[in-house]
C-alpha cells in the first residue's frame, strides 16, 4: 500500500515535474501569504510582516529541493541535471566529444559486432526447438578415427531404437535426388524423405501451408503424395507465388501435391546436404532411414553414447554392411562441426576486437583527461562552492557515459554491417541457418560494454580531475605555467595505444603474407576456366557394364562437340584440390613387397582425359587408352609422390600394384576385364597435384580408368576456351540431346572460384580483410590519440614556448623540446608493441598456422608506424614552431 | 507567553497526523492548529514542517486536494487516509508507552529501587 503510494508520488515528481513545482510553489506562496496576514492582524506594520515571514520560511527554491529529497528524488533530480549540464558541455567542446564517440563506435561496434557473429552462430544458431539436444548420431570407425560417419537403420530397427531411454524424440530421413520434369530441361531436386513427426521434432511452423503431420502416412491405405517446398526452391522455381498450395509438382514422372512451403531460416539438412524438397517417408519409397536424435533433458551425450553402442552392437548383426567393422558410437551435438571449425577463427577475432575497444577507450581517456586540463578552473569553483569529490566524479562519470552510450548507438549499426561480413567470407564455415540480427541480448551486450567502457575510460580522469587545487588554480587562473599532473597518465595510454596497434598491425602483416603466400601456391593443376558438372545416373539406365561405360562416353563426346569446349574429363570422385566423396586413403599393396607398415594411397576414378584437362603433365610411361578405358583394364598411372616414395630411381613403370577397395565385388557395374586379375600394371606417372586441400601437400594417389567401378554419380571436369559458367546451359542442352531425361545438378562449380571456398584459403581470406580493418582503425585512433596529446602539450606550453623563442631559441630547438617527450612516448610504445609481438608469436602461429611474419614484415610494418606517427604530429608541431613570443607573451 | 519548549526527534509526524485527524486544513492550517493546541509552547521550524508533511504524503498517509481557504485562495487541504488513521493509532499506542516507560524511569526514587 505504502509502495502504491510511493510510486504514485514519484510518478508525478517526475512525469508531472512542472505542475508538481508550481502546486509546490502555489502552497508555498500561500503559506508566506497566510503567515503575512496573521502578523498584520497581530499589529506588525504589513511592510515588516511581509520581510519577517520570507525570512522563517526561506527561499522557496530551497523548499523545492527539500521537497525533492523528502520523497527520495534528491539523486536522481541531481544526476538529472548533471546529464543535462554534461551533454551541454559535451556539445560546447563538439570536435573533441565526436572523434571521443567516434572512437568509442569503432570499438563498441568492433566488439558488438563479434558478439552478435558469435550469438548467432555458436550460442544460437539453430531454429530448431531445443536445437541443444539435437546430436548427430556418428559412429567413430576405428581403421578412419577422423572421419565420424553416419548409420542407416531397417524400418524394424529404427522402431526399436525410438524407445532408447536417452532418446526423447528421433527423427528419421533419407536423402535422394529426384528429377523435376515437365519443364524444358530435366531438372535435379534433391529430396529428403523425412518420417511424419518431421513438425513437431522441429517445432518450426510453414511460413505457407502446413508441414508434414501424422496423416500424411496413413496406416492402412497409400501414403498421400505430397510434398513440402524449401524456401530457397520456392524462390527459386515459383518466385514469391503465394498461391503455390495445392498446386503439382512433378517428381520423376510422378505427381506431388505442394501443401507448404518452409520458411528462410529452415534449411535441414544443410549439415549432411541441403534438400530442395520434404516428402513423408514410408518404407515402400526408401527401404532405410538416418536418425537424428534429440536427447532427453539432462542425459550425457556419454550416457547416449553408452547405450546406443549396444543397440548398434544389435543392428550390425541384422545388418553388417550399415556399419563398420569395427567401431564406437560418438554422438556430437550438432552444433560441435562449426564449433571445431570456427571457434578458433573467432575467439582470435573477438581478441582483436577487444584491443580495438581498449585503444578506443584509451583514446577517451586522453581526450578527457587533455579536455580536463582545461576544466579545472570550472571544477575548481565547483569544488570552492560547496561540490563534493562524489559530485565532481558522479558528474564526469555521466559525461563519460554519456559519450560511451552515444558511441554504442553508432557502434550497433556499425555492428550490423561488420557482423555480416565473415558470414560473406566464410559462406561454408558457418551454419546456415545462423542469422544475424540486433536481438536483446546483443543491445543488453552493448549497452552494458558501453557502460563498462565508460567506466574505464572515465574513471581515471574523473578521479584525477575531481581533486583540484583550489587555491593555486583560482589565483593563477585559466592558464598555468606550472608542472602538468596528467602529463604521465597521457604519455603512458599513448604509449600503450602504439604497443596494442603495434600488435595488431604484425597480426595483419603475418595473415596478408600468408594468404598472398596461399593464392601463389603451386597447385600442379590449372584451374582456369575449367568447371565441374554433377550427372546423376540413374541406376537403370544401361544395365550392364559395357553398356554403361559406352553411355557415359557418349556423354562425355555430346559434351566435348559443344564450339567453346576444349576438354572435358570423366572423375568420379575427385574434384581438384578435394576428392570429396573418399576423402580418406585407402590401403594398398606393391607386387613383390612386404612391408612392415601399412601403406595408404588415395584412389582417383578418372578418364584418360583428366590430365590433359587439368594440365597435369605426363612424367614418365604412358596413359590408358579410349579401349583400354571402356573394358577397364586393371591399369594405373600413379603420381610422383608415390612413385618417388617406393620407386625412387625412376623405374616404377612396369611394377603392379593392388588396392583391396579396387576389387572386383561381383557387381554388373564393376569391371570384369579379361586381364583382371588382381594385380594393377602400373604404365605411367604423373607429376603431383594438390589433391588433399590446399593446407596439405599431395597424397600419393593411383588413378584408375573409371569405369573399373561405375556409380549413380560422375563429374564432368570441362576446360573452356572462356568463362567456363557461360558453357553451363549448353552442356545441359547436351546432356539432353543424349537422353531426354539426362539431367545435371543444378550447380556447377568453376573451379577457380572453387578454391576460394577452401577452408584454408577463405579463412585466411577472412583474417587478412579483418585484420588489416581492424589495424587500420587501430592507427588510425591511436594517431588522434597521439596528436591530440601533441596538441595538447603545445597548447599548454605556448607561454613557455614564446619565452624561450623571445630568449633566443631557434625553431629547431623549439620542435625538439615538444618532440623529445612524444618521441620516447611513440618509441617505447613500439618497444614494447613489439616485445609483446614476440611474446604472442607462439600463440598466433598456433591458431593461424598459414600467417608468417618474417622480420621484413616487422620492420616495415615499425616503419609505416613512425611515419604515420610524423605525419600526425606534424600540424600541431608546425605550430609550436611558429609560435610569435609577442603575441603569447602579451596574452600572457 | 509560557516558556517555548523544542519539538522532539521524530515527533512532528505524529502531531501533524493528529492534527489533521481533527478535520482537513491546509498546510498553514496545521501548523497554526499545533501551536495552539499546544498553547503556543511548541517551536515548530517551518522548513521542516513541509518536509515532514511531504513526506507523510509521500507515504501515502495524508492526501492533498486542493480547495479554497477562508479568504477564498487556492490552498492544498490534507485529509487523513484510512491508512494515516491507522498511522495515527498505532504511533500514538507507541507514544504513550513510551512516555509511560520514560516516566516511570523519570520519577524512580531510591526506596523503589
Amino acid at each position: 500500500m505504502i509502495f502504491f503510494a510511493n510510486l504514485v508520488s514519484w510518478w508525478n515528481a517526475l512525469v508531472h515535474r512542472t505542475r508538481v513545482d508550481n502546486d509546490i510553489e502555489t502552497e508555498l506562496q500561500f503559506h508566506i501569504d497566510a503567515h503575512t496576514q496573521r502578523l498584520i492582524d497581530l499589529g506588525v506594520p504589513p511592510r515588516e510582516a511581509k520581510r519577517r515571514s520570507k525570512i522563517e520560511f526561506g527561499r522557496v527554491d530551497v523548499q523545492k529541493e527539500k521537497y525533492r529529497s523528502a520523497i527520495g528524488l534528491g539523486p536522481l533530480h541531481e544526476i538529472g541535471g548533471d546529464v543535462r549540464y554534461g551533454l551541454r558541455s559535451l556539445y560546447r567542446n563538439k570536435a573533441v566529444s565526436l572523434v571521443a564517440v567516434l572512437s568509442l563506435a569503432l570499438g563498441i561496434g568492433a566488439t558488438t559486432a563479434m558478439f552478435s557473429l558469435i550469438y548467432a552462430t555458436l550460442l544460437h544458431p539453430f531454429p530448431y526447438a531445443d536445437a541443444d539436444r539435437i546430436v548427430n548420431p556418428a559412429v567413430i570407425d576405428e581403421k578412419h578415427p577422423q572421419v565420424p560417419t553416419w548409420f542407416a537403420l531397417t524400418p524394424r530397427q529404427f522402431e526399436s531404437f525410438r524407445h532408447a531411454r536417452s532418446i526423447d524424440t528421433i527423427l528419421g530421413f533419407n536423402l535422394a535426388g529426384l528429377e523435376a520434369t515437365g519443364s524444358d530441361l530435366p531438372e535435379n531436386v534433391s529430396a529428403a524423405y523425412v518420417t511424419s513427426n518431421a513438425s513437431s521434432f522441429f517445432g518450426i511452423p510453414a511460413m505457407l501451408g502446413r508441414g508434414i503431420q501424422a496423416s500424411d502416412v496413413p496406416a492402412r491405405s497409400n501414403p498421400l503424395n505430397i510434398v513440402v517446398l524449401g524456401y530457397d526452391f520456392w524462390k527459386r522455381k515459383y518466385p514469391d507465388d503465394k498461391s503455390i498450395l495445392g498446386k503439382t509438382l512433378q517428381l520423376n514422372h510422378e505427381d506431388y501435391t505442394i501443401v507448404g512451403v518452409m520458411p528462410q531460416r529452415f534449411t535441414f539438412t544443410q549439415t549432411v546436404g541441403g534438400a530442395d524438397v520434404y516428402i513423408p517417408w514410408t518404407p515402400a519409397r526408401f527401404t532405410h532411414l538416418f536418425p537424428w536424435i534429440k536427447l532427453k533433458p539432462g542425459v550425457s551425450v556419454t550416457t547416449a553414447d553408452a547405450e546406443f553402442q549396444s543397440y548398434l552392437v544389435q543392428f550390425k548383426k541384422e545388418t553388417p554392411k550399415h556399419f563398420p567393422d569395427s567401431f564406437h558410437v560418438n554422438v556430437q551435438p550438432i552444433l560441435q562441426p562449426y564449433v571445431h571449425n570456427i571457434g578458433r577463427t573467432l575467439t582470435l577475432l573477438f581478441a582483436s576486437v577487444v584491443l580495438l575497444l581498449i585503444i578506443g577507450c584509451a583514446n577517451c581517456s586522453v581526450l578527457l583527461l587533455a579536455r580536463g586540463e582545461s576544466r579545472h578552473h570550472e571544477l575548481a569553483i565547483r569544488s570552492a562552492i560547496g561540490a563534493s569529490r562524489f559530485r565532481i566524479v558522479r558528474q564526469l562519470l555521466v559525461e563519460s557515459m554519456a559519450l560511451a552510450l552515444s558511441g554504442a548507438c553508432i557502434g550497433v549499426i556499425i555492428s550490423y554491417w561488420l557482423a555480416n561480413l565473415p558470414l560473406k567470407l566464410l559462406p561454408n564455415d558457418f551454419p546456415h541457418e545462423a542469422v544475424i540480427s540486433i536481438n536483446l541480448p546483443v543491445l543488453c551486450f552493448s549497452v552494458g560494454l558501453a557502460l563498462l567502457t565508460g567506466l574505464l575510460f572515465g574513471l581515471a580522469p574523473a578521479l584525477r580531475l575531481s581533486r583540484p587545487d583550489v587555491s593555486r588554480f583560482m589565483q593563477s587562473g585559466a592558464r598555468s605555467a606550472g608542472v602538468n599532473s596528467s602529463k604521465g597518465a597521457l604519455n603512458t595510454l599513448v604509449a600503450g595505444q602504439i604497443a596494442l596497434t603495434l600488435i595488431l598491425l604484425c597480426t595483419a602483416g603475418a595473415a596478408i603474407a600468408g594468404f598472398i603466400k596461399i593464392t601463389r601456391l603451386q597447385l600442379g593443376y590449372d584451374p582456369h576456366n575449367v568447371m565441374a558438372v554433377g550427372i546423376p545416373l540413374k541406376r537403370d539406365t544401361k544395365k550392364n557394364h559395357p553398356e554403361r561405360a559406352a553411355y557415359i562416353n557418349q556423354l562425355r563426346e555430346s559434351v566435348a562437340a559443344i564450339p567453346n569446349v576444349l576438354d572435358v574429363a570423366v572423375a568420379l570422385n575427385s574434384i581438384p584440390p578435394n576428392h570429396p566423396f573418399s576423402s580418406t586413403q585407402v590401403p594398398f599393396d606393391v607386387f613383390g613387397s612386404q612391408p612392415e607398415q601399412e601403406q595408404q594411397a588415395g584412389i582417383f576414378l578418372v578418364s584418360p582425359e583428366y590430365f590433359a584437362t587439368l594440365k597435369i603433365p605426363l612424367l614418365n610411361g604412358r596413359l590408358w587408352d579410349q579401349t583400354e578405358n571402356q573394358r577397364g583394364d586393371f591399369v594405373a598411372v600413379i603420381n610422383q609422390t608415390l612413385a618417388q616414395r617406393y620407386w625412387p630411381k625412376g623405374d616404377a613403370v612396369g611394377h603392379q600394384l593392388r588396392a583391396t577397395s579396387l576389387k572386383d565385388d561381383g557387381s554388373p557395374l564393376a569391371a570384369a576385364s579379361p586381364q583382371s586379375g588382381e594385380w594393377r600394371q602400373i604404365i605411367g606417372v604423373v607429376a603431383d597435384s594438390r589433391n588433399d586441400g590446399l593446407d596439405h601437400a599431395p597424397e600419393p594417389a593411383i588413378f584408375v580408368p573409371y569405369t573399373t567401378f561405375m556409380w549413380d554419380e560422375i563429374h564432368l571436369l570441362i576446360r573452356t576456351t572462356s568463362s567456363p559458367l557461360a558453357s553451363f546451359h549448353a552442356v545441359r542442352v547436351a546432356l539432353q540431346s543424349v537422353n531426354p531425361d539426362q539431367r545435371a545438378f543444378n550447380h556447377a562449380d568453376d573451379l577457380e572460384e572453387t578454391l576460394q571456398y577452401q577452408p584454408l584459403w577463405s579463412q585466411q581470406r577472412l583474417f587478412s580483410i579483418l585484420f588489416a580493418f581492424f589495424a587500420c582503425l587501430a592507427l588510425a585512433l591511436s594517431l588522434v590519440g597521439l596528436s591530440s596529446t601533441v596538441v595538447f602539450a603545445v597548447s599548454r606550453r605556448m607561454s613557455e614556448l614564446g619565452i624561450r623563442m623571445a630568449l633566443g631559441a631557434q625553431r629547431w630547438n623549439i620542435v625538439w623540446l615538444v618532440m623529445r617527450t612524444t618521441s620516447i612516448t611513440v618509441l617505447s610504445g613500439i618497444a614494447v608493441g613489439l616485445l609483446l609481438n614476440l611474446a604472442l608469436q607462439r600463440l598466433l602461429r598456433h591458431w593461424t598456422p598459414a600467417s608468417i611474419q618474417t622480420p621484413l614484415i616487422l620492420a616495415g610494418i615499425t616503419l609505416l608506424l613512425i611515419a604515420s606517427a610524423v605525419v600526425a604530429c606534424l600540424p600541431p608541431l608546425k605550430r609550436a614552431a611558429n609560435v610569435d613570443p609577442a603575441q603569447t607573451l602579451r596574452s600572457g | 507567553m509560557d516558556k517555548q519548549v523544542e519539538l522532539l526527534q521524530g515527533t512532528l509526524e505524529i502531531l501533524i497526523l493528529k492534527a489533521v485527524s481533527l478535520g482537513p486544513l491546509h498546510g498553514y492550517g496545521i501548523l497554526l492548529r499545533i501551536q495552539q493546541i499546544s498553547g503556543d509552547r511548541l517551536q515548530i521550524p517551518q522548513g521542516s514542517f513541509y518536509i515532514a508533511l511531504y513526506r507523510i504524503e509521500h507515504k501515502g498517509w495524508l492526501k492533498g486536494e486542493w480547495g479554497e481557504s477562508e479568504n477564498n485562495r487556492r490552498a492544498k487541504f490534507y485529509r487523513l487516509t484510512p491508512a494515516g488513521s491507522r498511522q495515527l493509532k498505532a504511533q500514538t499506542e507507541k507514544w504513550s508507552q513510551m512516555t509511560g516507560v520514560v516516566d516511570g524511569i523519570l520519577s524512580a526514587t531510591p526506596e523503589k529501587i
